[in-house]
């Protein structure tokens, strides 16, 4: 039996900060991971001349060099900001619309909105007043969290009754937006203007909630962040930066166990105390951080009579949520060849997201709203020369994949392929032609790979009563702590920040 | 109860004190969101199970050095594969657990058993013990079928170009029966590189097949100056795929044999302008001789002696004409592995310290390179070297 400060359940993005944090605040730490790489959903995989990124598309909360953003700050704690080479994308996104006009959005608040009312000279006033508003809720919000941080405790009912009635007056924009849909807003700002408000509303897909149920408060807050800290990328994949972090927990004396999953978590007298790996090898920790989901931590990994009634209650509002059906595509030739220019796109079929995006539910592709990602365009050296990565694909629920049968799955895998790839050939003439490898992915895929229920790569739905205020990050059982995007906003800059905040506080009490 | 201090804040938002009530009812109303299994796992248990147990149920002796083994499911379940995907079988000879990767040469369109050929090599550890040892009835466990060596219908033409060479016949043997099986609507040409007739595993079915489909043509080439053949001879060259498959160039080429037929098939189907995304390549295991290979260092011979130092910890000795996997093995040291060609990446490694000799065809990636990660099945030690697992 080994003794540890802290043990680490999943070395995905969550885990790696969780333990690079707690070995870097000279704790004992042991990280298991039962895949043979680190990284979970940040990992890449090898085809022909092509190294695929898995799911990286535009990295948050890195700031310059200059203006530090939390990301970076972190990474310099770890020691790793200069081994990596960052590359800072100079074009948010771009929007195609289904009559072949298309919309890309500049980085920085200034350009991008001169940009816009110069596109929808109707609506100048509003896109002033759009952006203002968003800036006044990232700084209220942000005011209002470093504000409940100091507070300890529950007040008492005097003060809750004064809280209540001076809120509203303090944080005026957190309180009338903080809890509308993304559509609700954009109606209110941009009626009868569809383009306009698809031009605005992106970052669902990085959610994978249509804008009707997308919470705008992490519409407003993905806009502020990427207009301020910039959008990066980084040379060699997200893959990269995950290996970096393993290297840094090693460094900083932590220990790291690929190809080793935990079996069990080890319960007496109704606390976490310990784990067995897949070998059967028993570790003992004073605390055990979780990294993958809470459905199968409490479910897989306790015995039934373990796991708390609290935790059964506590996560009955939360629906797993949605996966992706993706292609990975290696062309030869570059992306102007094609007339690729913008790295990431989000490609309509009608002006009605919402509509469009139900779609999600069914099996194939329809008119569901397509992401492509040329990486090429960010790195050139990406691929070698000549050719260019893109990643092409649709968010999709996992539940018609699940009911296939074992003999159906290749042809429909096969057939969703070809859709998506016949999208990109009436955007991109010839499209097919350069295809020089290829794999599809499905939500069986993500599921094989992660581990999810659901092949979820965004954990729980990102909708107004599960996320934000929502997030179930309580965890239910003494000596165990949650780290993973299943319990907070998902991807990578927020999960490497929030395992950051986790780790801390666990530092404070082992 | 009293509402907490974040609820009443909550509860002031436009739109908070319906969420809140929301989140009430869902509270007493969903269903218990936590059982007992590994979500994930039992959701993928027909199709992509982590490992399958089979057992054998026959064992056909094709008279030239190699066996057709007939594998079913322990339980009577197999998963489905694409044609052209290989098993990885888990033996344990001698004590050393090990693995080979074998292509499944049965059709996909029916899963009562999975067909593997294994055909004896020279020094062959596991395929003497396969040829002499294994009987009826016997158990193995083995990887999910695996691999990318298949007709990719989005991109590849629906007309193929097969060369096979040697046992390299067995990923064919599993495309070409599907096709005819389900009659799909694809077109091969199969070139199949062998000594001499006696050699060619599946010949008498193989021309039977091309003389009953329209869409099937089977070439033998024997390349033995001595045999008697009145077919095609030599190399698969340029020339002779020029001759045999006029239409080569709306081809998509499928290139499966020892790492030598395998290099020159490719040079040869370039010298007839075939871009990369028309060339499909299976991966070959371990080379035969690793001294060889173009960049072996000349001072040594293959037969050193070197010194593995795992995890700071064990100490082992490792051959350096031998992969490190498989000194790991002897050793009894746990590794991950499947495809044992450099490919998946599963039996990676890092080395901590000393050098080793790169075989041809590791596909790493950038990650691996700055950080020394290697794969330990194409990795040869050249002096003594420390690794962590």
């Amino acid at each position: 039996m080994e003794n540890y400060d802290v043990i680490v359940i999943g070395a995905g993005n969550g885990g790696l900060a969780a333990a690079a944090t707690l070995a870097e605040k000279g704790k004992n730490v042991i990280l298991f991971e039962k895949h043979n790489i680190p990284g979970g959903c940040g990992t890449s995989f090898r085809r022909g001349r092509f190294e695929f990124e898995v799911a990286l598309h535009q990295l948050s909360h890195m700031g310059t060099p200059d203006k530090p953003g939390p990301l970076r700050e972190q990474f310099r704690r770890y020691g790793i900001e200069q081994e990596i080479d960052w590359i800072q994308i100079e074009e948010l996104y771009r929007v195609n619309f289904p009559d072949g006009t298309g919309i890309s959005i500049p980085v920085g608040r200034e350009k991008c909105v001169a940009f816009l009312q110069k596109e929808f000279p109707a609506h100048s006033a509003n896109i002033a007043r759009y952006f203002d508003t968003v800036y006044a809720f990232a700084e209220q919000a942000a005011a209002f969290a470093e504000k409940s941080a100091q507070s300890t405790g529950e007040p008492g009912a005097m003060k809750k009754f004064i809280m209540k009635k001076g809120f509203p007056k303090m944080y005026p924009v957190l309180a009338q937006y903080g809890l509308k849909s993304s559509q609700e807003v954009l109606d209110e700002f941009f009626p009868n203007c569809p383009k306009l408000q698809l031009a605005l509303s992106v970052y669902w897909c990085f959610m994978g909630m249509s804008p009707d149920r997308f919470p705008w408060s992490i519409l407003a807050k993905c806009t502020y962040i990427y207009m301020e800290d910039k959008p990066y990328y980084l040379r060699g994949t997200s893959m990269m930066m995950n290996q970096a972090i393993m290297e840094a927990v090693k460094r900083m004396g932590g220990v790291v166990q690929l190809n080793c999953g935990v079996k069990k978590i080890l319960v007496e007298n109704g606390t976490a105390v310990g784990v067995i790996d897949e070998h059967g090898n028993e570790y003992r920790a004073k605390k055990i951080i979780s990294n993958i989901s809470p459905i199968a931590t409490y479910g897989a990994l306790l015995d039934p009579q373990d796991v708390p009634e609290a935790a059964r209650e506590y996560l009955k509002p939360y629906t797993v949520g949605i996966s992706a059906l993706t292609c990975f595509i290696g062309l030869d030739c570059t992306p102007e060849e094609i007339g690729f220019t913008t790295s990431f796109t989000l490609n309509y079929e009608s002006l009605d997201a919402n509509k469009d995006f139900q779609c999600a539910y069914d099996l194939l592709p329809e008119t569901d709203p397509l992401v492509a990602t040329c990486y090429t365009v960010d790195d050139p050296e990406v691929s070698p020369a000549g050719t260019s990565v893109i990643t092409a694909g649709t968010l999709k629920y996992g539940a018609a994949w699940e009911k296939l049968s074992p003999e159906q799955y290749y042809e429909m895998k096969y057939e969703a392929g070809r859709r998506i790839v016949a999208r990109l050939e009436k955007m991109y003439p010839g499209f097919t032609s350069h295809i020089e490898e290829m794999e599809v992915a499905t939500p069986l895929t993500h599921m094989r790979y992660l581990g999810h229920p659901g092949g979820a790569i965004y954990g729980y739905e990102q909708d107004l009563r599960q996320s934000v205020f929502f997030f179930p990050t309580e965890s239910k059982l003494p000596g165990l702590e949650f780290a993973s995007g299943w319990v907070n906003a998902c991807g990578f800059g927020p999960n490497y920040t929030y395992a950051d905040k986790v780790a801390t506080q666990v530092a404070q009490e082992v | 109860m009293a509402k907490t201090i974040k609820e009443t804040l909550l509860g002031t938002l436009v739109h908070g004190e319906e969420i809140l009530q929301e989140i009430d009812v869902l509270r007493t109303v969903s269903p218990d969101p936590i059982q007992p299994v590994d979500p994930a796992a039992a959701g993928l248990k027909g199709l992509h199970p982590k490992e399958v147990h089979l057992v054998v149920t026959a064992i056909h002796d094709t008279g030239k050095n190699a066996k057709v083994f007939r594998l079913s499911g322990k339980d009577g379940y197999l998963p489905p594969f694409e044609a052209g995907q290989y098993l990885n079988v888990f033996t344990e000879i001698d004590g050393v657990r090990t693995s080979r990767p074998y292509s499944i040469s049965s059709s996909p369109r029916q899963r009562a058993y999975y067909e593997i050929t294994v055909a004896r090599t020279q020094n062959g550890f596991v395929s003497d013990y396969f040829l002499d040892k294994v009987k009826v009835g016997d158990e193995f466990t083995a990887s999910r079928p695996a691999g990318v060596f298949r007709h990719q219908p989005v991109f590849h033409s629906k007309k193929m170009l097969m060369l096979g060479g040697g046992s390299g016949i067995t990923p064919f043997m599993s495309m070409i029966r599907e096709v005819l099986d389900a009659g799909l609507e694809r077109d091969m040409v199969l070139l199949y590189g062998c000594r001499n007739a006696e050699a060619a595993l599946f010949h008498d079915q193989l021309t039977g097949l091309a003389a009953n489909f329209a869409n099937f043509r089977y070439y033998l080439v024997v390349s033995d100056e001595d045999a008697v053949w009145d077919g095609p001879r030599g190399f698969i060259t340029a020339e002779l795929i020029q001759k045999l498959c006029p239409d080569y160039a709306d081809r998509t080429a499928y290139i499966c044999g020892p790492e030598i037929m395998n290099e020159f098939c490719v040079k040869q189907l370039q010298s007839l302008g075939l871009a990369p995304k028309h060339i499909r390549r299976e991966m070959f295991g371990a080379a035969k001789d690793i001294t060889k290979e173009p960049g072996w260092p000349s001072e040594l011979t293959g037969d050193e002696m070197f010194t593995v130092t795992i995890n700071g910890k064990q100490q082992i000795r490792a051959k350096a004409n031998e992969p490190l996997l498989t000194a790991l093995e002897r050793a009894g040291v746990r590794v991950n592995v499947c495809c044992r060609s450099g490919e998946c990446s599963l039996c990676r490694v890092q080395l901590a310290g000393g050098k080793v000799f790169l075989s041809k065809g590791m596909m790493l990636r950038k990650a691996d390179e700055k950080y020394g990660y290697i794969h330990s099945c194409k990795s040869y030690p050249i002096s003594d070297i420390s690794i962590v697992l």
